[in-house]
């Protein structure tokens, strides 16, 4: 396994640190999204607004199951 | 000294209304919240609504315009099948490729739903009273704009290119005596129909004015 000299460090655990970083800001995109839709709803109401907020749920979730993947299996 | 005469005071009449039965066989009316030309819909409400004004039209751009995204979004969630003929990525370890190919269908999501909303809540409301525009430019900035029904002075509706011809959509625009100059409904379903509801309305809010009926 190739590791930084000096370090010690394998570049896979740096490379782990930055993509579950990644993931963690992505969940935060996600829960505004699904704070964006619950404020798009308020604004403007046409009769599907339980399948927009259960669609943007559904990718906050998707989004946390990635993230604990990634910390699993990585 | 006595009134000889005593106006006696105009009754207030409520607009117009259209029974349910007839709403429902007036052409545009559709139950399909995904409607890009909705016309009387039975459920639309917005922030700033009046409790007595009535919707009477609500536009999207036509669905047509989401084509370009669609092929792209298509093209997104095949990518992953198509690389992996090619092995761009067989440095990674299993798991590092794993994790890439899931993190790719995030964004793939991410992408699709930001451009789906974006055009499901960017909407062009007409009511019996003034003309509504709703824009979510992206998913942390809106804008909503309105004008009454009486400060429209002039509306233009363009049909241009084979494939608006093909589809019936163009671009209306409404010049105003209000705040905001100009209103621009773009891609909308149905200019001609729209300049012509709005065209009804005007002269409606005329004689609602001439008969002093105004709310």
């Amino acid at each position: 396994m190739e590791s930084i000299p000096l370090l010690g460090i394998s570049i896979w655990t740096i490379a782990k640190i930055f993509a579950s970083i990644a993931f963690l800001i992505y969940i935060v995109f996600a829960a505004v999204v699904v704070r964006q839709v619950q404020l798009m709803t308020d604004t403007l109401e046409v009769g599907f607004e339980l399948a927009l907020k259960m669609l943007a749920l559904g990718h906050l979730i998707f989004a946390a199951i990635v993230f604990l993947t990634a910390l699993i299996i990585l | 000294m006595p009134d000889i005469f005593i106006n006696p005071p105009e009754e207030k009449k409520e607009p117009e209304t259209l029974s349910p039965r007839e709403k429902h066989k007036a052409p545009g009316h559709i139950h399909n919240p995904l409607a890009a030309y909705s016309y009387l819909p039975d459920k639309v409400n917005f922030e700033t609504r009046e409790r007595e004004e009535k919707v009477i039209l609500l536009l999207r751009q036509h669905p047509i315009t989401l084509l370009p995204k669609a092929a792209l979004a298509a093209l997104m969630i095949l990518a992953p099948s198509i690389l992996s003929i090619f092995p761009i990525f067989s440095f990674l370890p299993s798991n590092f490729q794993l994790i890439t190919v899931l993190g790719w269908y995030l964004f793939t999501t991410a992408f699709v739903l930001e451009s789906f909303l974006t055009w499901f809540f960017n909407v062009y409301i007409l009511t019996d009273e003034r003309i509504v525009d709703i824009d979510f430019a992206n998913l942390i900035y809106k804008e909503v704009s309105d004008a009454n029904i009486d400060k429209i002075q002039d509306v233009t509706y363009k049909m241009g290119g084979a494939i608006r011809t093909v589809f019936n959509y163009g671009d209306v625009l409404i010049q105003t005596a209000s705040e905001v100059p100009n209103f621009e409904f773009l891609a909308v379903p149905k200019p001609d129909e729209v300049a012509k509801i709005l065209q009804d309305l005007r002269i409606e809010e005329e004689q609602e004015k001439l008969e002093g009926r105004i709310r």
